[in-house]
C-alpha cells in the first residue's frame, strides 16, 4: 500500500516537475507587445488576418519543441550551443542582435506598464522609474521565484478575452471562415498588411522565447528520458497562447473594427474591446491584465537576455555570484532595464506604435535564430537519435523562407 | 621562446623549404599518450586533401608556418580518437579552471614555440578566457594584424595555465585515451567540486562522477542539491552508483536512495557491501522528516566506567565522518545512554581521568521527533550533536549540526 502510494506520488511529482517551462513561456508570450499587436491586428484588419493563426501555431509548436528538445538532449542553453558549434564571431553577431531586439521588447513591456497605469490616471514619469526599480530588485534579491506563481495565476486574466470575445457577438461564421480561408492576394501589395503579419509572427514566435525556454528546460534538469512529458507541456502551452491570441483579435474585430475604430492609439482604445464583458469597468480589467503581463515579462526578459549573452560570450553569470565576480552580467541586466525604462520618458512617445514595432523586429530577426536552431537540431553528433524529423525541417525551413520573403516584401512596399 | 595564439595559427599559410605555400593550418593536435603538452602534429589543408604535418619538421610558427621539407612525405590525415584537437575539443568549449574553481569557456589557446636545434617545439601553455582572446577572434582578418597586436597588448591577459585546466569529455573510452582523470578537480574541497558540477550540463556531470575517486565523488555528491544528486545517480551504472553511495554518510545515502525510484534504489542497495547496505536500509525505513531520517548511525560511544584513554582509543577506531566525533557518548551496563563528553574535554584531560567525571547530561530525542523540534533542540542547547534514542533508550544514531543547517537551508 505504502509503496503504491509512493509510486503514485513519484509519478505525480514527475509530471509536475516537467509541466511548467512550456506553459510558463507560453504565458509570458502574451505580453504587452503581444496584446497590443493582436489588438491592433483585429482593430485594423478585422477578421482578415485570422488566417495567420493556424500556420503560426504550427510553426510555434515546431520551433518551441525544437528549443526544448535541444535543451533536454544536450543539457546546454541555446547560446552555449551556438558558441560551441559556430565559434566566437557568429555568436557575437547573434548576441548583439539579441540584445537589440530584446531591448525593443523590454521597451514594449515598460510601455505596457506605463499605459496600463495611465488608465488609472498615474503619470508614466512616476510609474516607469518605480516599476524599473521594482523589477530590478525582484530579480536581484531572488524574490522573483516566489512571486512567479502570482504572475502565473494572474495571467488567468487572458481568459477574460475569451469571454469578451464570446459576449461581443462576433460574426462566428465569418471569423471561422477567415481562420481557415486563403489570404487575399491583394494583401501582398499592402505595406501595412505585411507589417502586421510580420508583427504577428514576431510576437508569437519571439526569438528571445527560444533562448528562455531552452534555458528553463536545462535549469529544470529535464533530460532526454523525461522528454516525452515535456513535449506535451510545450504543445499545450503553444495552443493555449494562440487560442487567446485568436480571441483577442476576434474581440477587437467585433468591437473596434466593427465600429470603425481602426487604429489603436492608446491602451484606452484597446480596453474598449473588453467593453461587452465589463462595460464601464472594461478599462479596469484591461489595465490589471496588461499590467500583470507586462510586469511578468519585464521581470523575465532582461535577466534571460543577460544570461544568454554572458553564457554565449563566456562571461561569468548567475545571481548566486557577487557583483564583483560577474560584473558584465549585472551591468548588462541593469543597463537593459534602466535604458529600456528611460526610452519611455521621451515625451509624446506613441506607446502602441513602439510596442508593435518591437514585435516587427522580432519577426525580422526570427529567421536568423531559426537557422541556427535548425542546424543544431540536425547535427547528429550533438543530437544522436533526437535529430529533427523531415516534416519538422520542412515546417521550420518554410518559416525561415516565408519570414525572409515577408521582410523583403515589406521593404519593397514601403513608401 | 615566443607565444603564439591558436586563432593566429588556424588558417595560417604553411610554407615549405622553397617558400612555396603548401596549404593552410586546419587543426593542431596533441597526443596525450606521448606527451601531455607538446603538439604532435598539425593538420594542413592542401590541394591534395588533409595532410599531417609532423611537428619535428616545423621551422617556425606564427602568422606563417614554415617547415623544413616540401610536404611530399606528409601522410593523409585520418581521424583518431586518441588525440586532442585544439580547435574542435578546446576552442569555445567549457573547461574546469581548477585554480579559480569554476567552469569557464575557452576564447583562445596560447602556445609556445621554442627553437630546439634545427626545429621548433610547439606546446600548449595556457588557455585564454579573457577579453584579449575574444577580441582577437572577433577582429581577426578585419583589423590589420599589426594594429591588432598593439591593441591586444594593452588588454590585461586572463589566462589559465595548462596545468590548472581539466578538460570535459563525455565519452568514457575517449577519456581514457586522452588521459583525462580530473586530477586537479579531485584535489579541491568537496563543496567546491559540487559548485563546479552544478554549473555543468548533465552529460558532463556524469562524466565527472564516472571518473572521480569514489570517496571524493561521495563527499562531493553529499554537497549537491538533492535534485541534482538524484539525476546524477540515476545516470550512473548501478555498481558505480553503489560504490559511491557506499562511501557516503549513511544518513545522506539513505536520503538520496529515498528520493530515487524504488526499483533503482533496490538495485543500488543490492550492489552495496552487506554492512553498509544494512545501515542504509535501516535508515530508509524511517520517515524522511524525522530525527531518524536525519540521523547517521555512525557515532562514538563507550562504557560509562571508561577513562579518557578508552575514549581516545574509540576515536582512533572510528571510521565515520569528522562531524560525528564532536561528542563521545557514555552508556551503562544496560546500554542506556547516561551522558555525553565533548571532544574538547577529552583532548585537554589527563589520560586516566574517568569519563564519568567529564560527562554532561546527554541531550536526546526519539526516532520520531519531527525536524522542527530537532532544530529547536540544537538552538536551545547550542548542540553540535544530538543523540537519537530507540524505544529502549539506547543510542540509535546521532544528528550532527551540519545536517541541521542543510535541512534548514533546503526548507527556505
Amino acid at each position: 500500500m505504502l509503496s503504491r502510494l509512493k509510486h503514485w506520488r513519484a509519478r505525480l511529482l514527475l509530471l509536475l516537475a516537467v509541466i511548467g517551462p512550456g506553459f510558463i513561456t507560453a504565458n509570458v508570450d502574451n505580453d504587452a507587445g503581444g496584446i497590443f499587436t493582436y489588438s491592433q491586428a483585429g482593430a485594423q484588419f478585422g477578421y482578415s488576418l485570422l488566417w495567420t493563426m493556424i500556420p503560426i501555431t504550427i510553426a510555434l509548436i515546431v520551433v518551441q519543441e525544437m528549443a526544448s528538445r535541444l535543451g533536454a538532449v544536450t543539457g546546454k542553453g541555446l547560446s552555449d550551443l551556438i558558441r560551441e558549434e559556430f565559434g566566437f564571431r557568429l555568436t557575437f553577431i547573434v548576441m548583439v542582435t539579441l540584445i537589440v531586439t530584446n531591448f525593443g521588447n523590454v521597451v514594449a513591456e515598460f510601455a505596457g506598464i506605463a499605459s496600463s497605469l495611465e488608465l488609472f490616471g498615474l503619470s508614466r514619469y512616476v510609474v516607469v522609474p518605480v516599476a524599473a526599480f521594482v523589477v530590478w530588485l525582484l530579480v536581484v534579491r531572488g524574490t522573483y521565484a516566489s512571486i512567479e506563481k502570482i504572475f502565473l495565476t494572474a495571467s488567468a486574466f487572458y481568459v477574460t478575452y475569451i469571454i469578451a470575445g464570446l459576449i461581443a457577438h462576433p460574426d462566428w461564421k465569418a471569423a471561422a471562415f477567415a481562420t481557415v480561408t486563403r489570404p487575399e492576394a491583394a494583401g501582398i501589395r499592402n505595406y501595412g498588411y505585411i507589417y502586421m503579419v510580420i508583427a504577428l509572427v514576431g510576437t508569437t514566435i519571439a526569438p528571445w522565447m527560444q533562448f528562455y525556454l531552452q534555458a528553463s528546460i536545462v535549469e529544470k534538469g529535464i533530460t532526454a528520458r523525461q522528454y516525452a512529458a515535456s513535449r506535451w507541456d510545450v504543445i499545450l502551452g503553444c495552443i493555449f497562447t494562440d487560442v487567446v491570441a485568436w480571441f483577442i483579435i476576434v474581440a477587437c474585430a467585433a468591437t473596434l473594427y466593427a465600429n470603425g475604430h481602426h487604429d489603436i492609439g492608446s491602451a484606452a482604445d484597446a480596453a474598449q474591446a473588453l467593453r461587452p464583458l465589463a462595460g464601464e469597468y472594461a478599462y479596469l480589467l484591461f489595465a490589471a491584465g496588461l499590467f500583470n503581463a507586462s510586469l511578468f515579462a519585464a521581470s523575465i526578459l532582461p535577466i534571460s537576455t543577460a544570461y544568454a549573452v554572458c553564457e554565449g560570450l563566456g562571461f561569468e553569470s548567475g545571481l548566486d555570484k557577487k557583483f564583483r565576480e560577474a560584473p558584465v552580467f549585472y551591468w548588462l541586466y541593469t543597463v537593459i532595464i534602466v535604458l529600456g525604462a528611460a526610452v519611455l520618458l521621451v515625451p509624446g512617445l506613441p506607446l502602441v506604435y513602439v510596442s508593435v514595432l518591437s514585435q516587427v523586429a522580432n519577426g525580422i530577426v526570427l529567421p536568423l535564430v531559426l537557422v541556427f536552431m535548425l542546424m543544431l537540431t540536425n547535427d547528429r553528433e550533438l543530437m544522436g537519435t533526437y535529430t529533427n524529423s523531415r516534416r519538422f525541417n520542412a515546417i521550420a525551413w518554410t518559416t525561415v523562407v516565408v519570414m525572409v520573403l515577408l521582410t523583403l516584401l515589406m521593404l519593397v512596399t514601403h513608401r | 621562446m615566443s607565444l603564439v595564439a591558436l586563432s593566429e595559427l588556424l588558417g595560417a599559410p604553411v610554407r615549405g623549404a622553397t617558400g612555396a605555400v603548401l596549404g593552410r593550418v586546419r587543426e593542431i593536435a596533441i597526443a596525450p599518450q606521448d606527451h601531455p603538452t607538446r603538439i604532435a602534429y598539425l593538420i594542413v589543408r592542401t590541394a591534395d586533401g588533409e595532410r599531417v604535418l609532423p611537428s619535428a619538421v616545423l621551422k617556425s610558427c606564427g602568422a606563417t608556418v614554415r617547415t623544413a621539407d616540401d610536404g611530399s612525405a606528409w601522410e593523409k590525415y585520418s581521424a583518431s580518437d586518441g588525440v586532442l584537437l585544439l580547435k574542435r575539443d578546446l576552442l569555445d568549449q567549457q573547461i574546469i579552471d581548477v585554480h579559480g574553481r569554476k567552469v569557464v569557456r575557452v576564447n583562445d589557446v596560447e602556445l609556445d614555440s621554442t627553437p630546439v636545434n634545427s626545429h621548433v617545439v610547439l606546446s600548449v601553455v595556457a588557455v585564454d578566457v579573457g577579453a584579449r582572446g575574444a577580441i582577437r577572434r572577433l577582429t581577426k582578418g578585419i583589423v590589420p594584424s599589426f594594429t591588432l597586436r598593439t591593441l591586444l597588448a594593452r588588454i590585461p591577459p586572463r589566462v589559465i595555465p595548462w596545468a590548472y585546466v581539466d578538460l570535459l569529455e563525455t565519452d568514457p573510452a575517449r577519456r581514457v585515451k586522452l588521459k583525462i582523470v580530473y586530477e586537479g578537480l579531485s584535489k579541491l574541497h568537496p563543496a567546491d567540486i559540487a559548485n563546479i558540477v552544478e554549473d555543468l550540463p548533465h552529460a558532463e556531470r556524469e562524466a565527472v562522477f564516472e571518473t572521480l575517486d569514489e570517496e571524493v565523488a561521495a563527499e562531493a555528491l553529499e554537497e549537491l542539491d538533492p535534485k541534482v544528486q538524484v539525476s546524477i545517480v540515476e545516470s550512473l551504472d548501478s555498481d558505480r552508483a553503489a560504490d559511491i553511495v557506499g562511501e557516503m554518510d549513511p544518513d545522506a545515502a539513505a536520503d538520496l536512495l529515498g528520493e530515487l525510484p524504488e526499483g533503482r534504489s533496490g538495485e543500488i542497495l543490492n550492489e552495496m557491501e552487506p554492512a553498509e547496505r544494512q545501515e542504509v536500509a535501516q535508515l530508509l525505513e524511517f520517515g524522511e522528516h524525522t530525527a531518524a531520517g536525519r540521523m547517521t548511525t555512525e557515532f562514538v560511544a563507550v562504557g560509562d566506567h571508561g577513562i579518557v584513554d578508552d575514549a581516545i582509543e574509540a576515536l582512533r577506531q572510528f571510521e565515520g565522518s569528522r562531524e560525528a566525533v564532536a561528542t563521545v557518548y557514555l552508556y551503562n551496563v544496560a546500554f542506556k545512554i547516561v551522558g555525553a563528553v565533548p571532544l574538547v574535554k577529552i583532548a585537554i584531560s589527563p589520560a586516566t581521568t574517568p569519563l564519568s567525571q567529564l560527562a554532561e547530561p546527554a541531550v536526546t530525542c526519539t526516532a520520531d521527533t519531527p525536524d522542527d523540534d530537532v532544530a529547536a533542540l540544537f538552538d536551545k542547547y547550542n548542540l553540535v550533536t544530538l543523540a537519537v534514542l530507540d524505544e529502549h533508550e539506547r543510542l540509535a544514531g546521532i544528528i550532527t549540526a551540519d545536517d541541521v543547517i542543510t535541512m534548514l537551508r533546503h526548507r527556505r
